[in-house]
């Protein structure tokens, strides 16, 4: 796959919305195709699975209202595959917006899904995962199979998450993708910002700009202050190895890097989500839906 | 009066015009929370006992009880309210007057008691006091007068602000439970307010009063207890129906009330034996514990556990806005009037697991307690709730953590707020902790 596109316009906020097929994979009629759903606040995501096996997923972003994003995400998954959604014999349905996925089978917590997703992903020497979903983030302890043993989540303010670094890609005018390259620019790591509360942050970095710093160094500064949030949410739930990260910021590897410094571990290296065959750890929610759809599937078939 | 005495120290002076239209507002909407609380609990339960009618009509705080209360009062009887659990009201009813509870569970109200103390403040205190600003609380309006119970922080200083409005009675409450020192310095406390309330009421209070009131408090112990021990085995009754029967012992009268507990708990264990289930057995079976949560506003949590997906069931509390409001009998050897006094000196200070006390080994008492509900009624998680600025609840939860963890029993810390705002949050905290406790039969 290539770069991602320029900024459209204004919009530095905008990231790529895409679609994946896996290649080399076929389906049949008689195959268990499953879907998971996931409606976050900022993107919506839907993965396709053969058998337990990745096949197709799609990444759209969330309009105002949750039916229609899951409806555009599905289908932004099954096109070019052949599938209709009549084929799909089980949808979970997650997320923020996982009881507005009308076409669900089930809802289930974007936790246990990322918790499963990490496990899919990363294979099961996970134990930690971080989800830094658009407006919160998750730290989850999970076990080798993928299920949850403790959790925490931030409380309702957006700071540090998906959409505080869309609000100052915005501010920086810089494109939301390359934010991450950009805070790690800095000869010297600056002091984070003192506010994590987005509104705040938005007003400390506008004086910091006047004082003269570079956008990167402004940059660096709110990522910092992002990082230690979240390295504090992994410590409060307790972090064991393996670490990973999921959802949209598991891609800002300024974020990433910072969180490693902090914490003192290596996070499992990032799939190949820009090629053809990677996974993508944004789709990590849609991902353990689409496994727990066909665990509940076979779980009806045999009742 | 003089103009002095009428000076407010504390809070605000609002224009009369201003009270009435809060009042008038805040009170609509608190009548639509409660209709609507009592309708999805009638919908969680197709065949809700019966005797859950006369609770869900006790219910409703600005209806019947508050016109009986006012009946009382015109021919005479004094009301005292009391905020903390520590307020011996068998010394009230010893003195023919009413006990009521006034805590506020309003959501609404919280705003308007930050123009008197910041948000940093517990929201259970900021909802009383914006309660009294507007004279929206039924109770707190028909109280002559309040005991205060120095308890937490904020108690003790929202007993100060609220003599801004009712003469105060505050009760000095030892913080180290396990000293001979401590139980004599309150049972001194117990024995003036005996004095207090006889003064103020002009009621003597006899011995034969007071055994009469104890026997009182000794049956509805009796219901409550039968109540709670019908909640051990597979779930007859929904968590929030027996919360709400709780809760309501506070403002209900005493004898009426252990009489429609017991009729419910004939129900229940018809239905026990009908093997009637309110829920599937294999519900996750969840413990409540943590700041009080009042009626009606605050009921978000114990709605979000049973309403979600999947579904969990509350089968115990520990929670002064709960179980800890009757569970200890009050243990009486020699019907004088030294002996009862003392009595009910140690079953208030003694039994209590509030996190105000501590003693040689911390709060021991609130964790052997905890312990022993999980293992008898059967918990599966613990929901460990606490609202910002609840100090002493926050702080004691790794302790309880640690104890929960060696038994091998998960406990989620849920924070919130008197706001709705978090309600979606709060539900996907629920809906994993209960995924997690289900898990290993799904998947």
């Amino acid at each position: 796959m290539k770069k991602p596109s320029t900024v459209k316009g204004l919009e530095y906020w905008r990231w790529q919305e895409y679609q994946r097929i896996m290649p080399n994979m076929k389906w049949s009629s008689k195959d268990i195709i499953t879907a998971g759903v996931d409606v976050g606040s900022v993107g919506s995501k839907a993965a396709i699975m053969i058998n337990g096996q990745a096949y197709s997923w799609g990444i759209t972003r969330t309009g105002s209202n949750s039916p229609e994003s899951a409806s555009k995400a599905l289908n932004f998954a099954l096109q070019g595959t052949g599938l209709k959604a009549s084929d799909l014999k089980y949808i979970v349905g997650t997320g923020y917006g996982r009881v507005n996925v009308p076409m669900a089978n089930k809802a289930i917590t974007e936790i246990a899904c990322h918790a499963k997703g990490a496990n899919y992903i990363w294979g099961p020497s996970v134990r930690t995962v971080l989800d830094v979903g658009g407006q919160d983030i998750k730290a989850i302890r999970i076990d080798e199979t993928g299920k949850v043993v403790s959790f925490l989540m931030n409380d309702k303010c957006a700071a540090g998450t998906g959409r505080g670094m869309e609000v100052f890609a915005d501010l920086l005018q810089i494109p939301i993708e390359d934010i991450g390259d950009i805070s790690l620019k800095v000869e010297k790591e600056p002091e984070p910002v003192s506010c994590t509360c987005v509104a705040f942050a938005k007003t400390e970095a506008m004086g910091l700009l006047r004082k003269g710093w570079s956008k990167e160094k402004v940059l660096a500064a709110y990522t910092r202050a992002m990082a230690v949030r979240m390295a504090n949410l992994i410590n409060r739930v307790g972090l064991e190895r393996e670490l990973v990260i999921t959802g949209g910021q598991s891609k800002n590897i300024g974020v990433v890097s910072r969180i490693e410094i902090i914490l003192g571990v290596k996070t499992l290296p990032m799939p190949r989500w820009r090629d053809d065959s990677g996974l993508d750890p944004m789709v990590a929610g849609a991902y353990g839906a689409a496994l727990f759809a066909k665990a509940l599937y076979e779980k009806a078939q045999k009742a | 009066m003089n103009k002095a005495a009428l000076e407010k120290k504390y809070t605000p002076e609002m224009p009369r015009k201003e009270i009435d239209e809060l009042r008038s507002t805040i009170k609509a909407a608190s009548q639509r929370v409660i209709a609507e609380n009592i309708e999805r609990m009638k919908k969680a339960d197709p065949h809700r006992p019966e005797a859950m009618k006369y609770f869900d009509d006790i219910a409703d705080l600005f209806g019947q009880r508050q016109k009986e209360i006012q009946a009382e009062k015109e021919k005479g009887k004094k009301v005292i309210g009391y905020m903390c659990l520590f307020a011996p009201t068998e010394l009230i009813l010893a003195a023919d007057a009413i006990p009521v509870r006034v805590n506020s569970g309003w959501y609404d109200t919280s705003k308007l008691g930050d123009r008197v103390v910041p948000v940093e403040v517990c929201p259970v205190l900021r909802s009383t006091i914006g309660a009294k600003m507007i004279e929206l609380s039924p109770f707190l309006e028909q109280s002559d007068a309040l005991i205060s119970v120095l308890t937490c922080d904020g108690m003790t200083k929202l007993s100060e602000i609220l003599s801004d409005y009712k003469p105060i009675w505050g009760m000095n409450i030892p913080r180290v439970k396990d000293s001979t020192q401590s139980l004599r310095f309150w049972k001194d406390e117990i024995k003036h307010m005996k004095t207090q309330i006889e003064k103020f009421t002009g009621n003597k209070i006899t011995r034969k009063k007071l055994k009469e009131a104890i026997e009182t408090s000794h049956r509805a112990t009796k219901a409550f207890r039968r109540l709670q021990d019908l909640r051990k085995g597979p779930p007859v009754i929904m968590g929030r129906d027996a919360m709400l029967v709780n809760q309501a012992y506070v403002w209900d009268d005493k004898k009426r009330w252990t009489e429609k507990t017991e009729a419910l708990c004939d129900e229940l264990e018809k239905r026990l034996e009908r093997k009637d289930w309110v829920c599937p057995p294999d519900t996750p079976r969840v413990l409540v514990t943590g700041t009080p949560m009042f009626w009606p506003d605050n009921w978000k949590l114990p709605t979000l556990v049973e309403e979600a997906n999947p579904r969990g069931i509350i089968v115990a509390d520990e929670q002064c806005s709960g179980e800890r409001i009757l569970n200890d009998p009050i243990g009486v050897d020699e019907w004088s009037m030294d002996d009862m006094l003392n009595a009910i000196g140690e079953r208030y200070l003694m039994a209590s697991t509030c996190p105000c006390f501590t003693s040689q080994d911390g709060n021991e008492d609130r964790i052997n307690w905890l312990l022993n509900k999980v293992k008898e009624w059967n918990v599966q998680g613990v929901i460990y709730y606490v609202v910002r600025g609840c100090m002493l609840y926050a702080m004691e939860y790794t302790r309880v953590k640690k104890a929960l963890d060696k038994i091998n029993v998960p406990i989620y810390y849920l924070d919130t707020e008197y706001t709705r705002e978090d309600v979606g949050q709060m539900k996907t905290r629920v809906e994993a902790f209960l995924e997690m406790l289900t898990a290993r039969v799904d998947f």
